[in-house]
C-alpha cells in the first residue's frame, strides 16, 4: 500500500502515520477517497465493512462480520445459489404499475358534482313551486347539467370497476414479489449461519490468541466468544479473514503496525 | 375501519412501526396487513404510508358485515344447514342439489 498524507509518502504492507490522521478519516479514505489522504491499495472487500476500522467505539456484528470473513475466504452455501437463482425469479418479475388515482378522484367529483346540482334542481323547483321569479330556463339548464353529470358519475364508477380489477392482478405480482424477498432474507440468514458455523472454533481460537495478546486473562471454558469485547471480537475476525485492502487500527493492543500485520496477517495502517 | 394491506418489505416494515406507535388507532394487526380506527388519525396514518410507499399499498373501507341487512335469506339458510349436515364428507355442490339450496355456482353469480 501506499499512504500519502500532507505531501508525505509511506509505503509498506505496515504503516503508521504517528497520530497525524483521524481514524475515521483514514477508513473513508481506503473506502472512498478523501481530501488530504491518498490511499493507494486494492479495493476493499465486503469484510471491510465490518473490519476496516478497528477502534473501541466502532460496533461490530459478531456473526455477521465472522460470515463475512468465511466469504472472504472463499467458503460458500448452498444456500447461496438457490439464493441467485430466487434472485433471477425475481428480476424477471415485472410489476404492473396499476394507480387508481386519478379514476377514485374522477368519481368523487362526479358524485359531488351530482348531490350539489340535485340540491339546484330542488332549490330551483320549489322556488318556481312556491311562484318565485325564477326563469325554467335556468331550472331546464340545472336538469340537463345534471343529467350530464349523472351520466359521468356512471361512466366513473365504470372505470373505477375496472381499475380495480386491473389493481388486483397487480397486487398478485407484488405478493409474489413480496415472497420471494421474504424468501432471498431467509436463504441468507441461513447461510449467514452455516458460515459462523463452519468457523466457530476458529473463531473461538482467535479470541483466546486477541485476548492473550491483550495481556487478559483467559475466560472460562464456557464463555462465549461472540461476547467478547468489539475490538477483540474485530481482531479476531480481521485474523480469520482473507483480507486484501488495509485494515485501520485505532486501538493499543500492538506495539507497531508492523507487529498488527503479522499477527492479523493483513495490511495494517494506524492512524 | 381502515384495511391497510403491504406489498414489500419496506412498506410492512412502515406498517409495523405505525401500529407501534400508534397502537390506539389500530384495531388489529395481521402481519403484513392492519385495520385502523376509521377516524381522520387512521385515515392520516393510513395515507402517510400510501403516500410514502406508493402501489406498494391498498386502503379499503370495511362496514359492518351484518348478514340479515346484507344477505338473502336463502344463503344464510344454506349455511346454517350445510353446518348441520350427517354427512361431513358431503361437498356442498350435492347437498344443495338434494334439497332446495342455492348452488355454488348460483352463489358466486349474486353480489351482495
Amino acid at each position: 500500500m501506499r499512504v500519502v498524507v500532507d505531501g508525505r509518502v509511506h509505503e509498506g504492507r505496515a504503516v503508521d502515520l504517528d497520530g497525524t490522521v483521524a481514524a475515521r478519516e483514514l477508513a473513508a479514505a481506503i473506502r472512498d477517497g478523501h481530501d488530504r489522504i491518498t490511499v493507494d491499495c486494492p479495493d476493499p472487500g465486503r469484510v471491510h465493512e465490518h473490519v476496516g476500522l478497528v477502534s473501541d467505539d466502532a460496533s461490530i456484528r459478531p456473526r455477521t462480520a465472522l460470515a463475512m470473513a468465511a466469504r472472504s475466504r472463499g467458503l460458500s452455501t448452498p444456500e447461496d445459489e438457490r439464493r441467485r437463482r430466487v434472485r433471477e425469479r425475481l428480476q424477471a418479475l415485472s410489476t404492473p404499475e396499476v394507480d387508481g388515482r386519478a379514476a377514485r378522484k374522477r368519481v368523487a367529483e362526479a358524485g359531488s358534482d351530482v348531490q350539489r346540482l340535485r340540491e339546484r334542481v330542488a332549490e330551483l323547483r320549489g322556488r318556481l313551486d312556491a311562484g318565485d321569479d325564477v326563469a325554467e330556463a335556468d331550472l331546464r339548464a340545472a336538469i340537463r347539467e345534471l343529467s350530464e353529470r349523472e351520466t359521468e358519475r356512471v361512466a366513473a364508477r365504470e372505470e373505477l370497476t375496472a381499475v380495480r380489477r386491473e389493481q388486483r392482478e397487480a397486487r398478485a405480482v407484488r405478493r409474489r414479489r413480496l415472497e420471494l424477498q421474504d424468501r432471498m432474507e431467509n436463504l441468507a440468514r441461513t447461510a449467514r449461519s452455516k458460515l459462523v458455523d463452519r468457523l466457530r472454533s476458529d473463531f473461538a481460537a482467535a479470541v483466546a490468541a486477541a485476548r492473550r495478546i491483550a495481556s487478559e486473562p483467559p475466560s472460562g471454558p464456557s464463555a462465549d466468544p461472540f461476547d467478547a469485547e468489539s475490538v477483540t471480537v474485530a481482531l479476531a475476525v480481521a485474523r480469520l479473514a482473507d483480507v486484501n485492502a488495509p485494515l485501520v487500527l485505532d486501538c493499543d493492543r500492538f506495539e507497531t503496525a508492523a507487529e498488527a500485520a503479522a499477527w492479523l496477517d493483513a495490511p495494517v495502517v494506524r492512524p | 375501519m381502515i384495511l391497510v394491506v403491504t406489498y414489500s418489505r419496506a412498506a410492512r416494515l412502515s406498517l409495523r412501526n405505525v401500529c407501534r406507535t400508534h397502537d390506539d388507532a389500530v384495531v388489529t394487526r395481521f402481519g403484513r396487513a392492519a385495520l385502523l380506527e376509521e377516524t381522520a388519525f387512521g385515515a392520516f396514518q393510513a395515507l402517510r404510508l400510501q403516500e410514502k410507499h406508493g402501489l406498494d399499498v391498498q386502503l379499503e373501507r370495511t362496514e359492518p358485515f351484518n348478514e340479515f341487512s346484507h344477505v338473502d335469506g336463502d344463503v344464510r339458510e344454506a349455511a346454517r344447514a350445510y353446518e348441520n349436515r350427517d354427512q361431513p364428507s358431503t361437498p356442498y355442490e350435492r347437498f344443495a342439489a338434494g334439497r332446495d339450496l342455492p348452488s355454488p355456482d348460483a352463489l358466486r353469480g349474486r353480489e351482495l
